[in-house]
C-alpha cells in the first residue's frame, strides 16, 4: 500500500468509495484484469474484494514491523555496548513438601539468565542433595531434594547457591509436614472450607427474618453495612492479591496478572450489563413515585414491591457472586501458603476467617431485606453457595496443584467484580433515595470495624 | 568439566581410588579431573569398595557440598597449596648474603571454590592463596611484581623492611601493566603473610590477594613434615558475608581429600588467618594437641593446646606427632565455618 502514497499526494481517507476512486485515478493505464465473460465494464465486488484484502494487509503491517524491530534487537544487540553485565539469577520456590527428615523444594527459574544449581545450604551449612536437573534455562523447573532433621515450628533457613556464586535463600518460618494429596487430606481440607466460608455466610444470612421484622431504618443500616463490607473486601482483596502477586514467580507477573484480572472482569461486567440491568429495575421502581409526585394504585404499587423484590434478589446475587470470587482468592493464598510451608492451618486461623465471613452472610442478606415477602430457601442456599463454596477449589488448588501466586488473579477478579458490585449497590440506593445518615454511616463503620477486628486473627 | 560428568563418571570409577594413600596420592589425584569424592568421614574400607557419594554414607549425616572441584581447570590442588614452599631463585651476594629472587604476577582468575561455584578472584601467580614465599633470617629478598590485571595492587608483607618497601599507596604500589621490586631482608623468623594493600582494602583482599610468607630461624628447626594453611573465606554474592570457608580455598577440599600423613613423623603446620567479614578464625585438631608456636617467632612453644582462635593477619606455628593411625578431622571450631567448608582430616598410616 505504500507505494501508493507518493510524496506529491495526500494520503486520502480509507472510505471505500473514495478508495476506489483513488486507486481508479493511480493506475488509469493499469492493465484491468480480464473483464468479466459477461460484461465489459470492472465488476465493483471485484474492486472490494482486493480493497479488502489490502485492508487486511495494513493490519499485518505494524506486526511485519514489530517483528523487524524484535530482529534487529537481536541481530544487532545494541544494548550490550552499554552494559556487558547479566541480570542476576532467581529461583522460586514454588511448593515446599515437608516430610518425615525429608525436604522436597520444587523450584522454577523465574529470572531472566539461565542458571546451574551448584549448591544448597540448610541453616548455614552445606548439605548433600540431589536435583533433577541442575541446568534450569528459563522458566525450567526442578525439585531439590535432601534429609535433614528439621523440626516443627522451628524455622528452616535453606540456600540454593549458583554457579556464579549468587545466594537465593527460602525461609520456612514454620515448618510442618505437608499434608499427602490423599482422599482424607482432600476432605479435612474440605471440611475446614465449609467452616470458614459458607456455614458462617450462612448464619449470617440467618439475620434475615429479623432484619425483615425490624424497622425500615434498620435495611438501610444492613445496606450501609453490605457496602461497608464491599468496601473493605475491595481493599483486603487489593492487599492480599498484590502480596500474592509478590509471591508468585516472576515469569507469571503477579502483579501485571492481578491487575489484568481486575479490570478485564470490571470491562466484562460492564459489557455484559449484569449490573447496569439492577440499576435500570431500581430506577424502574423508585424513581416513579417521584416522577409524578402521586401516589401509586395499588396494582401499580404491587407490581412495585414485585420489582423491589426482584432488583434485590439480582443485588443479593451480585453481592454473593463479588464475595464468592474473594472467598476463591481466599482459598487459594491459603492453599498457597500451606504449599509452601508458610503458615500451619491452625485453628485459631480458621476460627478468625470464620468470623470475618460471617459478616458476608449479613451483607448478602442487605439487599434481600427490602422486600418482606419470604425468599425462598432454595434461593438462599443457592446464594451461600455462590458466596461460600469457591473456598474449598481454591484450597485444593491452591493446596496442591497451582503454585502460588494463582491467588493475585483471582485476587484481582474479586477486586473488579467487587468494584462493580459496589458500584451497583450505591446507584440502587442513590435511586431509592437512601441517604448519608448517622445510622447508614454507622451500619458503614460498623462493617469496616468488625472485618478488621476479624481480619486481626488471619492478619 | 561441567558437574554431571563427574556424576556420571564417579559411579564407573569409584572403585579406582581406594587403595591411594601418602604422599603419592597427591599427584594421581592432581592428574585425574573426573575423580569421585568420599568424605572423610567414610571408612578407608568403603571407600575402596566405591561408596557412592551421597546422603547416606557421608559420615556427616548428610552435611558437605555435593560434586567435585575441577582442580585442574583451578590450575593448583589444595594438597599442593599445602606443601608448596618457593625459596626463589637464590644466589649470592658479593658478602656472601644469600639473594632470593621471585617473580610474582598479579591477574584476575576465575576459581572454583565450591563444587560448580566460581568466584572471580584476584591472584598473585593466579593461584589463591598467592605463592608461599620462603627464606631464611637475613635473607635478601627481591620480589618483583607485575601487575597483568586491571587494578592498582601492592605486595604488603608482614615483616621488619624500609617504608620505602612496605607496599601500600605511595610506597611501591603497581599501576596495570607495571613493574615493581620489592627489595628488603627477610626478618624476624617466624609464619608471616602478605597481601595486598590498595585500597579498597577490605575488597582487594577478600578476593584473594595475599599469601604465607615463611622465614626460617637461623638455626634450623627439627626436620618435620611441614604444611601451610591459610584460613580463608568467599561472599560469592558480595553481601558481605561468606558463603564458604575453607583452608586453602577449596571447601572442605582435605574432605574430600585427606591429607596423608606418617605416624610417629613430627608435623609443622604453618596457619594463617586472612579470613574477611569474620573477626575470628580458629583450629581445633581432633585426637591430639599441639605445641603453639606464636607467630613462629619462638624456638619454644608457647602453649600446649587443641584449638586456638585467631584474628585477622593473626597466624601461628604448630607441631604435632599422630602415634596412632587412623582418619583424624580438623576443623574451624567456629562451626559455622565447618559446615560451610573450613574442614578436613589427616589420614595417619
Amino acid at each position: 500500500m505504500a507505494e501508493a502514497i507518493g510524496p506529491d499526494r495526500r494520503p486520502e481517507p480509507l472510505d471505500r468509495g473514495h478508495a476506489i476512486a483513488a486507486i481508479r485515478e493511480r493506475h488509469p493505464e493499469s492493465p484491468a484484469p480480464d473483464p468479466p465473460a459477461t460484461s465489459g465494464a470492472p465488476d465493483p465486488d471485484d474492486r472490494t474484494q482486493t480493497l479488502r484484502r489490502r485492508s487486511r494487509w495494513l493490519v499485518a503491517l505494524p506486526l511485519v514491523g514489530m517483528v523487524l524491530v524484535v530482529a534487529t534487537l537481536l541481530a544487532l544487540d545494541p544494548i550490550r555496548s552499554l552494559t556487558d553485565t547479566e541480570p542476576v539469577e532467581s529461583l522460586a520456590l514454588e511448593r515446599a513438601v515437608l516430610g518425615d527428615n525429608r525436604v522436597n523444594l520444587h523450584v522454577r527459574n523465574d529470572g531472566y539468565v539461565d542458571l546451574t544449581i551448584a549448591q544448597v545450604m540448610v541453616n548455614d551449612a552445606y548439605w548433600e542433595h540431589t536435583v533433577g536437573q541442575r541446568d534450569l534455562g528459563r522458566f525450567d523447573g526442578t525439585t531439590v531434594s535432601f534429609d535433614y532433621p528439621w523440626e516443627p515450628e522451628i524455622p528452616l533457613h535453606i540456600a540454593v547457591l549458583v554457579d556464579s556464586g549468587e545466594v537465593i535463600e527460602y525461609e520456612i518460618d514454620n515448618p510442618s509436614l505437608t499434608p499427602d494429596l490423599d482422599r482424607p487430606t482432600i476432605g479435612t481440607l474440605g471440611l475446614v472450607g465449609l467452616l470458614m466460608a459458607p456455614i458462617p455466610i450462612a448464619l449470617g444470612l440467618a439475620w434475615l427474618p429479623a432484619l425483615r421484622r425490624g424497622p425500615g431504618t434498620w435495611f438501610d443500616a444492613a445496606m450501609a453495612f453490605t457496602l461497608g463490607l464491599l468496601a473493605f473486601l475491595v481493599i483486603e482483596s487489593a492487599v492480599e492479591g498484590l502480596e500474592s502477586a509478590l509471591e508468585a514467580p516472576r515469569v507469571l507477573d503477579g502483579i501485571g496478572l492481578f491487575f489484568a484480572g481486575a479490570l478485564v472482569t470490571i470491562a466484562v461486567l460492564r459489557a455484559s450489563g449484569t449490573v447496569g440491568q439492577s440499576r435500570r429495575a431500581a430506577d424502574a421502581t423508585w424513581q416513579r413515585p417521584s416522577a409524578d409526585g402521586r401516589a401509586r394504585p395499588d396494582a401499580a404499587a404491587r407490581d412495585g414491591q414485585r420489582t423491589v423484590e426482584r432488583s434485590g434478589i439480582r443485588l443479593a446475587w451480585l453481592v454473593a457472586i463479588g464475595i464468592g470470587l474473594h472467598n476463591l482468592g481466599e482459598g487459594l493464598a491459603v492453599g498457597a501458603a500451606i504449599n509452601t510451608a508458610e503458615v500451619a492451618l491452625g485453628t485459631a486461623l480458621v476460627i478468625g476467617f470464620a468470623a470475618h465471613n460471617l459478616t458476608e452472610g449479613v451483607a448478602i442478606a442487605g439487599p434481600l431485606g427490602g422486600s418482606p415477602t419470604r425468599t425462598r430457601a432454595i434461593l438462599l442456599i443457592a446464594l451461600v453457595a455462590v458466596a461460600g463454596l469457591p473456598v474449598l477449589p481454591g484450597l485444593w488448588l491452591g493446596g496442591f496443584i497451582l503454585p502460588a501466586g494463582w491467588a493475585a488473579l483471582a485476587f484481582g477478579v474479586a477486586a473488579g467484580a467487587l468494584i462493580e458490585v459496589i458500584w451497583a449497590v450505591t446507584t440502587w440506593l442513590r435511586s431509592r433515595g437512601v441517604t448519608i445518615t448517622p445510622l447508614t454511616a454507622g451500619g458503614f463503620a460498623a462493617a469496616v470495624v468488625v472485618l478488621y477486628l476479624t481480619g486481626i486473627v488471619t492478619a | 568439566v561441567k558437574r554431571r560428568a563427574f556424576l556420571a563418571t564417579s559411579l564407573g570409577t569409584a572403585g579406582v581410588i581406594g587403595g591411594l594413600g601418602g604422599t603419592a596420592a597427591v599427584a594421581t589425584r592432581w592428574d585425574t579431573e573426573a575423580e569421585p569424592r568420599t568424605r572423610a568421614g567414610d571408612a578407608g574400607d568403603e571407600r575402596a569398595h566405591g561408596a557412592e557419594h551421597n546422603a547416606h554414607d557421608s559420615g556427616h549425616g548428610g552435611m558437605g557440598t555435593v560434586g567435585a572441584v575441577d582442580h585442574q581447570r583451578n590450575g593448583f590442588h589444595p594438597l599442593e597449596v599445602l606443601t608448596d614452599f618457593d625459596t626463589g631463585e637464590a644466589s649470592r651476594d658479593r658478602s656472601g648474603r644469600t639473594v632470593r629472587e621471585y617473580e610474582v604476577v598479579t591477574r584476575p582468575k576465575d576459581i572454583e571454590v565450591a563444587p560448580g561455584v566460581t568466584y572471580p578472584a584476584w591472584t598473585y601467580n593466579s593461584r589463591v592463596p598467592g605463592p608461599t614465599i620462603r627464606a631464611s633470617e637475613g635473607d635478601r629478598i627481591r620480589i618483583h611484581l607485575v601487575n597483568a590485571s586491571e587494578h592498582p595492587h601492592t605486595m604488603h608483607f608482614h615483616g621488619i623492611h624500609p617504608a620505602a618497601m612496605d607496599g601500600v599507596p605511595g610506597a611501591g604500589e603497581v599501576q596495570p601493566g607495571e613493574t615493581f621490586v620489592y627489595d628488603f631482608l627477610a626478618e624476624p623468623f617466624g609464619t608471616h603473610l602478605y597481601h595486598c594493600h590498595s585500597f579498597p582494602l577490605r575488597e582487594h583482599i577478600a578476593r584473594g590477594l595475599y599469601g604465607a610468607f615463611i622465614v626460617d630461624p637461623p638455626e634450623p628447626r627439627p626436620e618435620a613434615h611441614e604444611m601451610v594453611m591459610v584460613m580463608n573465606g568467599f561472599d560469592t554474592d558480595f553481601d558481605g558475608d561468606n558463603e564458604i570457608y575453607a583452608a586453602n580455598t577449596v571447601a572442605f577440599a582435605y574432605a574430600d581429600d585427606p591429607i596423608a600423613i606418617r605416624r610417629g613423623d613430627l608435623q609443622r603446620l604453618h596457619l594463617i588467618n586472612v579470613t574477611e567479614f569474620d573477626p575470628l578464625n580458629s583450629i581445633h585438631l581432633h585426637g591430639n594437641f599441639f605445641r603453639l608456636y606464636r607467630t613462629g617467632t619462638s624456638m619454644d612453644p608457647d602453649e600446649l593446646t587443641d584449638t586456638i582462635s585467631m584474628g585477622q593477619a593473626e597466624r601461628h606455628m604448630i607441631e604435632f606427632t599422630y602415634r596412632v593411625p587412623g582418619r583424624f578431622m580438623f576443623h574451624a571450631h567456629q562451626t559455622e565455618f565447618t559446615e560451610l567448608g573450613w574442614m578436613g582430616a589427616f589420614e595417619v598410616a
